[in-house]
C-alpha cells in the first residue's frame, strides 16, 4: 500500500478534501490534495465520498420543495473584490515585481531625463576627474586657452578648444590620453577651485558618422562632482568640480545655459 | 438533516416565510450563508424533541475499496436516515459536506468548527459509515 507522509495540518485538510476538484479554493488545500493524491488511503477516501455523494443526489426532494430551486446552485458564488484579489500571493507577487520594475524605469528614466549626446562619456570622465593625481599630468603653466595650439601641434587634436569662458585661468598641467573606446581626451587642470577641463570628440550618429550637436551648456553629475558640457565643432568641453551646480554656476554664461 | 421530509419540509418552508418577511422589511443580513446557518438551527430545533439515541459507543471500520460495491446497494433514504442519526455538528458536517455544494472553509463558517474538528468528524463519520455498511450489508470482493 502507498502511503504518503503529511503534516498534522495536511492530514485535517486532506480529510476535508473536496469531493469535486473545482471546489478546491484555496492554495493549501490544493497543495495537500496534490501531496495526498498519490496514496492509497486517500485514493480510497475519494472513492468513497464520490460514491456517497452521488447517493446523497439521488435522496428524493419532495416536489413542493424543489419547485423552489429553477437551478442546481443552491449556493451563489462568492463575490469578487479587489480587496480579496490583492490578498491572493500571487497577485501580491506580480504587483510587488511591477512595482520594482516600474520604479527601476523610473529611476533610470529620471537619471536619463536631462541626458545630451556624448552625457554618457562625460560621466566616465567626472569619474576619472576624481581619481587624477596631478603628478599624472605634464606639468604646464599657461592660460587655458593657450593650450589649443599644443593638443594640435603635439598631438594633431583638431577643434580641441577651451571656450572663452574658461580660456583665462592659469593651469598647473594637462595629458592627452585615450578612454576605454579609443577616443582622445584632452585634460586640463587650472588653479581655479581646482577645476578640471576634459576635451573630448562629440557623439557620432551611427549611420551618417555626423557629430550630434546640441546647443548651450548642459550639466552632469556622478560621483559627487558637477561637470559643465558644451560643444562646438564636434568636440566636447566640459569644466568640472567636485561639488554642487551652484559652484559651477558662477562660470557659466546664464544667457547660454 | 432530519430524516424525515415532512419535518423537512415544514423547516423549509418555515426558513422561507422568515425570510421573506425579513426581505419585505429590508433587515436581510448581509451574510452569503445566512440562510443555510438559519434552515441548520431550525433542523437542529426540530430534532430536539426527537427521541435521542443513547450515547454508545459507534463501531468503526476503516474504509475499504469495497464499500463501493455496498455504498451502489444502499437505497437513497437508508442514508438520510443515518446522516440524521448522527449526532452534531457530525450530522452538520456529513450533510454540508456529502451535499458537495461547499468547500471545506464554508462549511467551518456555517458550523462554527475549527478545521481540526471538521477533519475528525468527517474522518470518524467515514469509519462509522464503514462498520454500517458492513454490519448491513455483504462485501463483494473488487474485481
Amino acid at each position: 500500500m502507498k502511503t504518503v507522509r503529511l503534516s498534522r495540518r495536511q492530514r485535517a485538510l486532506a480529510n476535508c478534501a473536496p469531493i469535486s476538484e473545482e471546489r478546491i479554493s484555496d492554495r493549501s488545500m490544493r497543495s495537500t490534495v496534490f501531496r495526498a493524491r498519490s496514496s492509497n488511503e486517500f485514493a480510497n477516501q475519494q472513492s468513497f465520498d464520490r460514491a456517497v455523494a452521488a447517493l446523497v443526489r439521488t435522496i428524493p426532494i419532495p416536489p413542493e420543495i424543489a419547485d423552489w430551486f429553477s437551478s442546481r446552485d443552491f449556493v451563489s458564488p462568492s463575490k469578487w473584490t479587489w480587496k480579496r484579489m490583492a490578498r491572493n500571493p500571487a497577485v501580491l507577487a506580480v504587483g510587488i515585481a511591477l512595482a520594482v520594475i516600474a520604479g527601476v524605469f523610473l529611476l533610470h528614466f529620471l537619471d536619463h531625463l536631462h541626458d545630451f549626446p556624448g552625457s554618457e562619456t562625460a560621466r566616465k570622465l567626472l569619474t576619472i576627474a576624481g581619481s587624477t593625481r596631478s603628478v599624472l599630468l605634464d606639468p604646464v603653466s599657461a592660460d587655458a586657452g593657450t593650450l589649443a595650439d599644443l593638443f594640435f601641434l603635439k598631438h594633431r587634436l583638431e577643434h580641441y578648444d577651451v571656450p572663452a569662458e574658461f580660456a583665462d585661468f592659469q593651469t598647473i598641467g594637462c595629458r592627452v590620453f585615450d578612454d576605454d573606446e579609443a577616443q582622445r581626451i584632452a585634460q586640463i587642470w587650472v588653479t581655479e577651485k581646482r577645476m578640471q577641463f576634459f576635451l573630448f570628440p562629440a557623439e557620432r550618429d551611427a549611420k551618417t558618422g555626423a557629430a550630434l550637436q546640441f546647443s548651450g551648456w548642459r550639466y552632469v553629475h556622478q560621483e559627487g562632482w558637477v561637470g559643465a558640457v558644451t560643444e562646438h565643432n564636434g568636440v566636447c568641453f566640459m569644466a568640472a568640480l567636485r561639488g554642487h551646480e551652484k559652484d559651477l554656476a558662477p562660470y557659466i554664461p546664464k544667457a547660454k545655459q | 438533516m432530519l430524516g424525515d421530509s415532512s419535518k423537512a419540509q415544514e423547516v423549509f418552508h418555515t426558513t422561507l416565510r422568515d425570510a421573506a418577511l425579513r426581505a419585505a422589511e429590508g433587515s436581510l443580513p448581509n451574510e452569503r450563508f445566512w440562510l443555510f446557518r438559519d434552515a441548520r438551527w431550525r433542523c437542529l430545533e426540530a430534532s430536539k424533541a426527537d427521541l435521542q439515541a443513547e450515547p454508545l459507543e459507534i463501531k468503526e471500520h476503516e474504509m475499504t475499496p469495497e464499500a463501493l460495491s455496498q455504498i451502489k446497494q444502499l437505497e437513497p433514504t437508508q442514508l438520510a436516515i443515518w446522516i440524521s442519526g448522527a449526532p452534531d455538528p457530525q450530522r452538520s458536517a456529513l450533510a454540508l459536506f456529502y451535499l458537495d455544494e461547499f468547500d471545506y472553509r464554508e462549511i467551518l463558517k456555517l458550523t462554527e468548527l475549527k478545521i481540526s474538528e471538521l477533519s475528525r468528524l468527517l474522518a470518524g463519520g467515514r469509519r462509522q459509515f464503514q462498520a454500517w455498511l458492513d454490519d448491513i450489508l455483504p462485501k463483494k470482493p473488487v474485481v
